[in-house]
């Protein structure tokens, strides 16, 4: 039969961020997919190495638009770890705080974001209304909505403000009593169980090939988060379960999206129960714009909603990074999976396969 | 598997020399090789289960002329993550893919192609256009490349020919 080639995205309502797919299909079938990144090129990595190690904070959390902490987190661990810095105690559970709300929020974001690809649009309402709540949070303890710029190397900005910690475990009261909600009006849904049981499978085999971590890995039996492998902050003092479930399809990937939420509300609470008093920022060695990071190479990673979230840094003992590789926690899948998974997904799914899986394009094309 | 068990291991196995092994954390080693036996090494760590390839990074140390290329691999059963690092010139940067043994370093090597002009031998997409699609001068995360410069030649300062009214007075 005659194949046709199409452009799925940037402008498609099933495609999150700018990025394009080219598909050759053959009828309804996709015979072959091509990745096409660059749209959302914007040169972080040079330019972090024109900028000193405190400029670059303003920089990082544009590189991932839902999840801006997690790169704010990474990369003061990163510098942290180079200039071998050890930070106050308070400071690792404030951050533990703020990266479970984000966790929370990029969860409720993708909830919502099923909408699109399936019609089901009762989840963007309910998702993107409950991850506002949480943005008030975050503008009453920083002072921004979207892009924080909160952690810092060095410990986070401010202290935390103990009205506020009340508020947290008002709102996640608040949240965990709607989660049955949830759970009718979107998981039970007949929408949902006819557009996402059985579709986009992910084999175990083509999993470990992709090199896939996260929520792709989990869903395939293997119970590998970073947090309990190579605990970082204060995880190891922490107690929660990582969810794991047999077989990969669209739904379990995100019902696991949505199983994730109760723990992290788990992980807040304890935190916020455990949290010693104290100092939240130690002072930085002289004028903290010429501050010189001691040489060295280091790899630091983290957790994110989507996988393993790494940055490989490299200091000369300058003013500025020498070098910033920025590992996106969705690469494997958004470039090496959508031509080696997509061929063989039918036209109509191909939406549904690209969010389950959880490509966001602004942390691979950085 | 302990830190110091593993280094004794790829020791007695490979037959490395343990000044290239370093620890950079409870965790993280940081092993250097040359670039002649890089493929042997990452060959052997995927065979006692590195089977997650992180990252394929390259540094271009432009002073030293040499290029650095780091594996970061991470084994779940040991829980340990490995950096293997290897430096080839910069005059002439060609090293060995390493596709075939993990499958996804296509797309990192493809990405490092683009950006350094590293050429990974082997590879079926050198030279091809992925992120920077009509990109004609020289790789762009190369030392010698400046941004700023580029800028100015390619996007010139422009005078509008426009007048001001009203200027100064305050909009009440």
């Amino acid at each position: 039969m005659k194949e046709v080639k199409l452009f799925h995205g940037p402008n498609h309502p099933g495609m999150h961020g700018n990025f394009s797919v080219h598909l050759t299909v053959d009828g309804d079938t996709v015979v072959s997919a091509r990745p096409n990144p660059g749209m959302l090129h914007r040169g972080f990595e040079k330019l972090m190495e024109r900028r000193s190690w405190i400029q670059n904070i303003a920089l990082i959390p544009r590189i991932c638009v839902p999840e801006p902490d997690i790169n704010e987190a990474v990369y003061s661990m990163g510098v942290e770890a180079l200039a071998g810095m050890e930070i106050p105690e308070r400071a690792k559970y404030i951050r533990v705080i703020v990266l479970e709300i984000a966790r929370i929020m990029i969860h409720l974001m993708s909830i919502g974001g099923i909408g699109g690809p399936t019609g089901l649009y009762t989840a963007p309402n309910w998702g993107i209304a409950d991850r506002d709540l949480f943005l008030d949070i975050f503008e009453k303890l920083t002072g921004h909505r979207v892009y924080h710029m909160y952690i810092v190397p060095g410990g986070v900005r401010q202290d935390i403000p103990a009205d506020l910690l009340k508020e947290i475990e008002e709102k996640l009261d608040d949240l965990e009593k709607r989660l049955v909600e949830y759970r009718e009006l979107i998981f039970d849904h007949p929408i949902l169980h006819k557009r996402l049981k059985g579709m986009a499978p992910l084999p175990k085999e083509l999993a470990l090939d992709w090199g896939i971590t996260g929520i792709g890995i989990r869903s395939n039996g293997f119970d590998y988060d970073v947090r309990k492998y190579d605990p970082y902050l204060v995880y190891d003092k922490l107690s929660f379960d990582v969810p794991v479930c047999d077989e990969s399809d669209a739904y379990s990937r995100l019902l696991l999206k949505f199983r994730e939420i109760p723990q992290s509300m788990r992980i807040i609470r304890q935190a916020i129960a455990d949290m010693p008093a104290g100092k939240v920022r130690i002072k930085l060695p002289g004028n903290a714009l010429k501050w010189k990071v001691p040489k060295g190479a280091v790899y630091s990673r983290l957790e994110s909603s989507r996988g393993e979230y790494g940055y490989y840094m490299v200091s000369n003992g300058g003013l500025t990074p020498y070098r910033v590789h920025v590992r996106g926690a969705s690469y494997p899948q958004s470039l090496y999976g959508v031509e080696a998974g997509l061929p063989g997904t039918r036209l109509e799914d191909v939406a549904v396969w690209l969010d389950t899986m959880g490509v966001c394009a602004p942390e691979f094309d950085r | 598997m302990l830190q110091k068990d593993f280094i004794a291991k790829i020791k007695q196995e490979f037959g490395l020399d343990p000044a290239h092994i370093k620890a950079v954390a409870e965790k993280k080693l940081a092993v250097t090789v040359d670039s002649g036996e890089a493929l042997s090494f990452l060959i052997y760590l995927k065979n006692i289960d590195f089977i997650q390839l992180s990252l394929i990074t390259a540094v271009d140390w432009i002073d030293e002329n040499r290029f650095e290329l780091v594996y970061t691999l991470v084994s779940w059963e040991k829980n340990l993550t490995v950096s293997v690092s290897t430096f080839i010139p910069r005059d002439n940067p060609v090293i060995v893919s390493v596709r075939h043994i993990w499958p996804t370093a296509k797309y990192y090597e493809w990405d490092i192609n683009e950006f350094f002009g590293i050429i990974f031998s082997g590879h079926p997409e050198m030279g091809n256009p992925l992120f920077l699609e009509g990109w004609s001068e020289k790789p762009p995360m190369r030392k010698d490349f400046d941004p700023q410069a580029y800028s100015y030649e390619r996007f010139p300062s422009r005078k509008y020919d426009y007048k001001v009214e009203n200027k100064g007075r305050v909009i009440e």
